[in-house]
């Protein structure tokens, strides 16, 4: 592909960033926190593709960028490379997650018990039109229980392997700093399984969701079911200088595991997690994670496919690219097409009628 | 200012003491710091920023541990009386974490004064109430699946 400087139109492009920003209007402290109160799964979802926890930077990106998720995800990926890296983090594990919601679509009776938590799984669709007549919405408030649920739940994966159910593989512990990390590493195939499990948790939700729904209709080699799904707090546990650990607070996550009957005559499961509450996108992931294992070259659900292809910054900004001038290329396809049509031509010279 | 601790009230280890610092109410940390800074002399701050703490997380299937994503966080370091006291905290308030920082330091140069003793037992108590009522509202979903 060749590409070309080109001049001229400063002003125009000047006066077109401004009857884009005209539309939005004035940006201020309470639009954003206004956005970050009313939308925290939209802010969770972007948190997520971003790669970067913090919901007020997040309500920003999305009130500067109009709503335009593509464009929230890369002023926040921008920003955070202005950012140095303080610590690693102790790694979050499953039993240690502070769980606000866990249910299993595949074992009802699943240790700890299902908690149904915060979700619109169960509820009428009804747009609240009463709103927009002046009668607002109030949401009726919980009827708490007489007891707290347990802040922390057993692993269903745990019991599981003990039960011989899925394979326990021998795993070795890795250094925080030794962990691969693709923001300052390539993705390279076949993929480490660190590369791929961060990269799904900072994918694209939609592209998830559309790759992991070609597998779910038959398009994949699994079919999958939630295993476990969980809405949760994690702990950011960091050290201090003398030694302790301690928690610098605590930050949403989202996990799933689905399963399906695997051939080696135990289940297989599929894993993705992502910071934020975002149940589609981990459904999605894991669903792919599961399907990835001797998935065929160019299949939906081959790593290689679905790692590129739900990549938000990169897939939104190739596309966007073809906006932009392509005169030399597409010059060159013009003169390849003349100089073809030419070569067609009768010899003698033949004048329109 | 606070209420007295009690004083049959244990010293909480520094790990949890940070813990409840770090997720303090933020108007009665700064207070409690405003009152311990003239004790401490004077202070060097060695950091006072914003930056990237990267979360790893375990993956339950085959145990691998990957990063999930960078988390932002304030931190505050500081020297005094020639001892250290440290903050991070979750989000970009760095007066969040400098006044952590003054506290950490102001325990680990005085020791848990009663002042200091009482802000931690309340915050300590402040936090498990609101725990213990997301909670509650948690276990309210419960459910109990039935087949037929």
């Amino acid at each position: 592909m060749a590409y070309v400087a080109t001049r001229g139109g400063a002003r125009a492009i000047d006066q077109a960033e401004r009857l884009y920003r005209a539309e939005l209007g004035q940006i201020d402290a309470s639009r954003v926190d206004a956005v970050r109160r009313a939308l925290p799964m939209l802010i969770d979802r972007v948190m997520g593709e971003a790669s970067l926890y913090e919901p007020d930077l997040a309500a920003l990106a999305l009130a500067q960028a109009g709503g335009d998720l593509y464009e929230a995800v890369l002023l926040l990926r921008a920003w955070r490379t202005t950012q140095p890296r303080l610590a690693i983090a102790e790694p979050v594990r499953q039993e240690q997650l502070i769980t606000h919601r866990r249910i299993s679509a595949a074992f009802k009776d699943i240790p700890g018990g299902q908690i149904l938590g915060p979700t619109l799984d169960y509820a009428h669709r009804l747009l609240a039109t009463d709103v927009l007549q002046g009668r607002p919405f109030t949401p009726a408030p919980v009827t708490p229980a007489a007891t707290a649920a347990p802040a922390y739940q057993p692993s269903l994966a745990a019991w599981q392997k003990a039960q011989g159910l899925v394979a326990d593989p021998l795993r070795a512990d890795v250094a925080p700093d030794a962990i691969p990390d693709l923001t300052r590493e390539p993705l390279l195939f076949p993929a480490k399984r660190a590369h791929t499990l961060q990269s799904l948790a900072r994918a694209d939700t939609g592209g998830m969701l559309t790759l992991g729904y070609a597998a779910m209709r038959g398009y994949g080699n699994a079919h999958p079911t939630v295993n476990e799904l969980r809405l949760a707090e994690a702990e950011v546990r960091v050290t201090h200088p003398r030694g302790t650990v301690f928690s610098a607070g605590r930050v949403k996550v989202s996990q799933a595991e689905v399963t399906s009957k695997g051939k080696s005559g135990q289940l297989s499961l599929g894993f993705c997690a992502t910071l934020g509450w975002n149940e589609v996108k981990v459904i999605s992931g894991a669903t792919l994670d599961l399907n990835a294992a001797a998935a065929p070259k160019g299949s939906p659900v081959e790593e290689e496919f679905f790692l590129y292809h739900t990549e938000p910054v990169e897939a939104s900004g190739f596309c966007i690219h073809f906006k932009l001038p392509h005169y030399v290329t597409f010059q060159s396809s013009l003169d390849a097409l003349r100089g073809a049509k030419a070569s067609a031509a009768p010899q003698s010279e033949q004048v329109p009628s | 200012m606070f209420d007295q601790a009690k004083t049959d009230d244990p010293p909480i280890d520094h790990g949890r003491l940070l813990d409840v610092l770090a997720r303090a109410d933020v108007a009665r940390l700064m207070a409690l710091a405003e009152t311990l800074l003239p004790l401490l002399g004077a202070v060097e701050v060695v950091q006072s920023r914003t930056g990237l703490v990267m979360l790893p997380m375990r993956d339950t299937v085959q145990g691998t541990d990957f990063h999930l994503g960078e988390v932002l966080v304030a931190e505050a370091h500081l020297r005094a009386m020639g001892g250290e006291g440290y903050g991070m905290i979750v989000g970009r308030d760095l007066e969040h974490a400098m006044a952590m920082a003054v506290v950490d330091a102001a325990i680990a140069c005085l020791g848990q004064t009663p002042t200091i003793s009482a802000f931690l037992q309340s915050q300590v108590a402040a936090q498990a109430a609101a725990d213990t009522a997301r909670l509650q509202a948690i276990e309210a979903t419960r459910v109990d699946m039935e087949t037929f």
